[in-house]
């Protein structure tokens, strides 16, 4: 076995860092060095999560919030008069409603519309493309659709390594967004949770998948547009997706 | 807390504003309500907030309970949890006061971690509510209850780490909560906190390993839950 990379360099990947090509070449088919990833990993999937994210966007709570604090707390000062300081602005709201409620119903509208279960290709199949006599698997597939009016569409495999790590392979034929960028996600069949895969554009890519993430629990492959406005939960604009199968 | 990267040598010098621009993760991202704009500046605010001064939690509430509305929102949908949450986050900041120390950081920082603490606490609540439901059901059907869910285990972790985080040092938690909290890499992070690339890197290393243990010594039973 050659060299093990640093437990520094571990830790970067267990933080979803790319390594440099010798390090991520020996930990694709290091054992020891992936089960050491994945044990690091466990924090970084449970704290790394959107929510706990500080730059989502604002949203101003309702005056009866700051009344509940005021009450709670026994604080009388008010300056300039707390109406002002908090303001009901529905309009406001509508525009920041943050991604969780809008992107759930928006895919659960897209699911219901027959979207999902387009899946094609499953079991496995021997693909063999990677040096030597590497070979890798396709233990799934999926045919994605365009989405509303968008044209976008293309393949997604997810394919076994033969040190046991997973790629999706996405092949994706779709403009480039005017504004921000395209992002692929794995989402569970309720529409609910779901994990964010990576950052793609058209054209051939693959991304590599958290060791433990169960792929058979997140089988819908999506991909959205993303503005460029700093909040890394999805924003609710699918362009293409299928369900892998 | 995000953002309470300060160090000892920093707090100690004699110009923290100017510092805290180039270290400070929240503080001066946060958008400001309207009419946030008066008097005295978001360092003064954390002082006196602090210092019990009624004025203070009003101020403060003015310039970041958006902001922390917005995280309550993200997670639980726009309505009565979201609205619990920051209520409890600025209830319980300030009746907690005396845990917030001006010079470890920036207030809002704090009401961003404090806010991250009763996300996680609602989230287990919740999932508590659903097993005893789901449970009552199994019994009521008389049939084998339901496989635990696979986020049972990450809400519980949540709340470990989440702990844990709290007891670890600068500048190794403001490091890793770029890294979480701000999707910083690590050469990201060495530029921001003017630490050396190695140093970054061992601290973020150290800091992993340490909740790792924690969750290997605690968190357990929440995978058998």
């Amino acid at each position: 076995m050659p060299q093990h990379c640093t437990p520094e360099d571990l830790a970067l990947a267990a933080l979803g860092e790319p390594l440099t090509g010798a390090d991520a070449a020996h930990l694709d088919g290091c054992a020891a060095c992936t089960a050491e990833v994945a044990s690091l990993r466990r924090s970084v999937e449970a704290l790394a999560v959107p929510e706990f994210s500080a730059h989502g966007p604002a949203v101003a709570p309702p005056a009866h919030v700051w009344t509940a604090i005021a009450a709670a707390t026994g604080v009388t000062a008010t300056p300039e008069g707390s109406a002002r300081v908090v303001p009901e602005e529905p309009a406001r709201t509508v525009e920041v409603v943050p991604l969780r409620p809008r992107r759930s119903r928006l895919l659960l509208a897209a699911a219901a519309a027959g979207v999902v279960g387009v899946g094609i290709g499953a079991g496995a199949v021997v693909l063999g493309d990677r040096d030597d006599e590497e070979t890798t698997v396709a233990v799934a597939a999926a045919q994605l659709d365009p989405l509303g009016e968008n044209r976008a569409s293309g393949e997604a495999e997810v394919v076994e390594r033969p040190d046991g790590s997973r790629v999706l392979r996405l092949d994706l034929d779709a403009d480039a967004p005017e504004e921000g960028y395209l992002e692929v996600w794995l989402i569970d069949p309720d529409v609910v949770g779901m994990v964010s895969v990576g950052v793609v554009s058209a054209g051939t890519e693959e991304l590599e998948l958290p060791a433990d993430l169960d792929v058979d629990a997140f089988p819908i492959v999506d991909v959205s547009v993303e503005p460029l406005d700093g909040d890394p939960s999805h924003s609710g604009v699918s362009v293409a997706r299928g369900q892998l199968a | 807390m995000t953002g309470v990267l300060e160090r000892p040598a920093v707090t100690r010098g004699s110009s923290p504003p100017a510092r805290r621009t180039t270290v400070s993760v929240v503080a001066d991202d946060v958008l400001p309500l309207p009419g946030a704009s008066l008097e005295p500046d978001d360092a003064e605010v954390g002082r006196r907030f602090a210092a019990g001064d009624e004025q203070a939690l009003v101020l403060a509430y003015q310039r970041w309970s958006g902001q922390v509305h917005g995280m309550a929102v993200r997670a639980f949908g726009p309505g009565p949890d979201a609205e619990d949450v920051t209520q409890q986050v600025f209830v319980s900041a300030w009746t907690g006061r005396t845990g917030y120390r001006p010079e470890s950081g920036p207030l809002p920082a704090w009401l961003v971690g404090v806010c991250r603490h009763k996300i996680a606490d609602t989230w287990a609540k919740r999932d508590r509510q659903r097993r005893l439901a789901e449970a009552a059901a199994a019994d009521a059907e008389t049939r084998p209850a339901p496989a635990a869910r696979p986020l049972d285990a990450a809400v519980a972790d949540r709340v470990l780490l989440l702990d844990e985080l709290e007891r670890i040092d600068q500048p190794q938690r403001g490091i890793i909560e770029l890294a979480f909290f701000e999707d910083l890499t690590h050469a990201q992070i060495a530029t921001r906190t003017g630490l050396p690339l190695g140093t970054v890197k061992s601290h973020i290393r150290r800091t992993l390993e340490r909740l790792r243990s924690r969750l290997e010594v605690d968190g357990a039973a929440a995978l058998h839950a």
